[in-house]
């Protein structure tokens, strides 16, 4: 889809939803969302729903925030313990590394 | 006509070019491969990993080869140009090398070679007391393998690679001679010959971990760590086991009792793929096939006898008696010999550990002037007593016949934990510390039990002096044939059969020398040495991969203690008369063209521990042997000139200018595009 062959409020559906369907543990669609209308939101010139974009944009990028600090602690945790927890770390994983504790 | 001599030019042109050039890829001019067969590998048990591994795709070091400790401390403190692999003779392989060169850090690896000016005194990697975690107590007070170093139980992080190519070798060394050993301090500025060793272990950490790791149902890429170490057993009795009609006569027993003439099948070493076990295990299954021949031939005539006899080969004793703690088991679990099962009409009775009344092992067995006997604590009993002294009155003519004090490693220490009532003794040419330097190790090999091949015939063995291998093997097995006729049949022998020294001699050739061997030919099992490295060997192996040399040796028991039949024309058994199996064989070794069908009472059981069977068996119990390889994917070895520092320095940054120059180069064109390239204006695509 090409934003600027778009309408305005077409564009403002379209962020709307992209930041509603985040909620849905796709914490990708933020991040989506916050790269993919920031010119729309920052960089354009004013028009009248261009504040309400800014704000879902806004509140996408806080939210993709909050999932990649949650990610990336889990990911050291999980790395750090894996050998450790033995028999329940094994049964959350998908790929086994192999020559590894 | 032109044409025609032009087409013809290029033609032999074309021709010339084919003939001439190489077509050698340049990947195949860099390396230089070895057989990189012979490295170490990982082993695990329910608590250790133990063995080598490389890095994943492989260890890279620079050679550095060392005839003496000195030249290896050399290297170890003047080396300047990363990380090393020397290449040191067998003899410097020893804990205190490992643990320097584990701690120096400037090692990748190790390649050890054979030198032949300097065959060690002592070689053995084993522990001083074999399988110390499933021997009775106390055993291991003693040290039988003095000598023992233990580094085949240590977990080494680097790999090590044994080349016993005299060619190989060679190469290695003409190659460290032009490119490495001269100004160690300038060694980081040029181009040095270097070596690869890839043996990369899949499996980690312990047993009971790689196994659940290969049976997860969420990894998403199934793969196999590990395979649990085993084989089979081989049994035979001398006479055939009697059937049962009645169903409920097969649970109980008819009182039967059973003298069990038992060994082991394996052995180990270092490196994969040299097994040799002269003394270790080949002494004891010699020993005891000739036993097993001279009984068979001295009991042809008896038709009454008391105690059946029980000819046992376990696989897998080297790691924690995998083959006798499953055959235990089996009888613990009424399924030896065979499971009841409803439909055979003739099943075999069930033999249970107290069905035992002597259980005699032979374990190494090379010459010696002296043969202990190492009895079990419970067998000073009268029966026990008499057969001993049996045994050394048919052992004076050619070894002092003494008892020893204690029980050493051995299987029968599996069957002492399932009944230590148990009556039974270890026959073997130590006391408490083995006589054999090299006891599981690459140089057990044919020298270490002083063997010759002979090649005679049955009328024409005066040629093995008496001295010789045979010569005792065979005074060990009438000694022993002798002494189990009069417990089985209750009188003396009388009549004139003798051990087969020509029978000996080739058994002997057929382990140590050449898989092709006569015996392995009567027996109709031909091109053995052909066979891929991992299927023949000594060594246990894994349950997954059949070793071929179990099944020969089960084969030449059942020869030697099988009958000929004419009746049976199609040479197939009955599965409702488990007790016999069939096989077309050769009728004698000097008659290896006429087959005939020989009825045997051979068979095998399964030797995989019963850890890997049990299905909530619990690891820490220590119960059972836990031994299991790890899986990998190739086991190669190359040799190639590494440039240097700099160099590749050098090479990297002309890669990455060359890379960004580019990026800079197709910006600048497509910035510049409507210049370059002129299009016709006002053409959409689809008009033009």
């Amino acid at each position: 889809m090409d934003l600027t062959k778009m309408t305005n409020d077409r564009k403002l559906y379209l962020c709307r939803w992209y930041f509603r369907a985040g909620f849905a543990l796709l914490p990708f669609l933020w991040a989506v969302n916050s790269i993919w209308f920031f010119n729309e939101a920052f960089r354009k010139p004013e028009y009248d729903e261009q504040k309400q974009i800014k704000k879902y944009v806004i509140f996408s990028g806080i939210g993709t925030i909050i999932w990649t600090v949650i990610i990336v602690t889990w990911v050291v945790i999980f790395q750090v313990n894996r050998a450790h927890w033995g028999e329940f770390a094994d049964d959350i994983s998908f790929i086994i590394p192999l020559g590894t504790p | 006509m032109y044409i025609k001599s032009s087409i013809l030019f290029f033609l032999y042109i074309e021709i010339n070019l084919i003939l001439l050039s190489n077509g050698e890829r340049t990947k195949d001019q860099m390396y230089e491969h070895f057989d990189g067969r012979m490295s170490c590998f990982r082993r695990l048990n329910a608590t250790h990993q133990i063995g080598c591994s490389s890095k994943r795709d492989g260890s890279t070091g620079i050679i550095h080869y060392v005839e003496e400790q000195e030249d290896l401390n050399f290297i170890l403190k003047t080396g300047s140009a990363g990380d090393y692999i020397p290449i040191i003779p067998t003899v410097l392989l020893k804990p205190e090398t490992i643990k320097s060169l584990k701690n120096s850090g400037k090692i990748s690896g190790i390649v050890i070679y054979n030198d032949n000016t300097k065959i060690p005194k002592h070689y053995s990697h084993e522990l001083k007391c074999p399988n110390p975690r499933s021997n009775i107590e106390k055993t291991c007070d003693v040290p039988w393998n003095k000598h023992g170093t233990g580094i085949l139980h240590d977990d080494v992080p680097f790999p090590i690679y044994y080349v016993n190519n005299e060619e190989d070798l060679k190469k290695i060394k003409d190659c460290f001679q032009k490119f490495n050993n001269f100004s160690y301090e300038t060694q980081y500025t040029r181009s040095l010959c270097s070596i690869e060793l890839d043996a990369f272990m899949h499996a980690t950490t312990d047993t009971p971990t790689c196994i659940r790791r290969s049976n997860s149902k969420t990894n998403l890429n199934p793969v196999k760590f590990c395979d649990p170490l085993g084989g089979e057993n081989v049994w035979a009795s001398l006479f055939p086991i009697e059937n049962v009609t009645a169903k409920n006569d097969a649970v109980h027993a008819n009182n039967k009792k059973y003298i069990i003439l038992a060994t082991h099948l394996d052995t180990t070493s270092m490196v994969h793929a040299a097994y040799p076990g002269a003394v270790n295990p080949i002494t004891g299954i010699v020993t005891l096939l000739a036993t097993a021949d001279l009984l068979k031939r001295m009991v042809k005539e008896e038709v009454q006898y008391g105690d059946n006899i029980l000819f046992m080969l376990f696989s897998g004793e080297t790691y924690d008696y995998i083959g006798s703690q499953r055959m235990v088991y089996d009888m613990e679990k009424d399924e030896f010999p065979m499971k009841i099962d409803p439909d055979i009409k003739n099943p075999l009775p069930l033999i249970h550990l107290d069905d035992i009344s002597i259980f005699v092992e032979l374990d190494q067995l090379s010459k010696n002037k002296q043969l202990f006997a190492n009895p079990t604590d419970s067998s000073n009993n009268s029966r026990m007593k008499n057969f001993m002294q049996k045994l050394q009155n048919y052992s004076k003519s050619f070894a002092t016949f003494m008892y020893g004090s204690q029980l050493p490693p051995s299987s029968l220490q599996s069957f002492v934990k399932g009944n230590s009532n148990l009556s039974g003794l270890v026959l073997a040419n130590y006391r408490s510390n083995y006589l054999n330097n090299y006891y599981n190790s690459i140089y057990d090999n044919y020298t270490n039990v002083d063997y010759q091949y002979y090649n005679t015939t049955e009328d024409n063995t005066s040629e093995i002096p008496f001295d010789s291998i045979q010569y005792y093997t065979a005074n060990i097995s009438e000694m022993l044939a002798r002494s189990l006729y009069e417990e089985v049949i209750n009188k003396r022998y009388e009549g004139d059969e003798k051990p087969r020294l020509e029978l000996i001699d080739e058994l002997y050739n057929c382990y140590l020398l050449n898989p092709d061997c006569k015996v392995h030919q009567a027996i109709q099992r031909k091109k053995l040495g052909e066979t891929p490295y991992n299927s023949y060997s000594f060594y246990v192996g894994v349950t997954v991969v059949p070793n071929l040399l179990t099944y020969a040796i089960g084969l030449t028991l059942g020869w030697l203690t099988g009958d000929i039949v004419a009746t049976n024309k199609t040479c197939i058994g009955d599965p409702h008369i488990p007790v016999y199996q069939y096989f077309n064989m050769s009728r004698s070794l000097d008659n290896l063209n006429t087959t005939e069908c020989f009825r045997t009472t051979m068979n095998f059981t399964e030797a995989l521990s019963p850890a890997f069977i049990l299905p909530d068996y619990n690891w820490k119990s220590n119960k059972y042997s836990s031994w299991s390889e790890s899986t990998w994917k190739d086991l190669t070895v190359r040799m190639f000139l590494k440039p240097s520092a700099a160099h590749e320095r050098f090479t990297i940054a002309i890669g990455s200018v060359t890379f960004i120059m580019s990026l800079i180069l197709v910006y600048f064109v497509k910035s510049r595009s409507h210049i370059l390239f002129v299009t016709p204006e006002n053409c959409s695509p689809t008009s033009c």
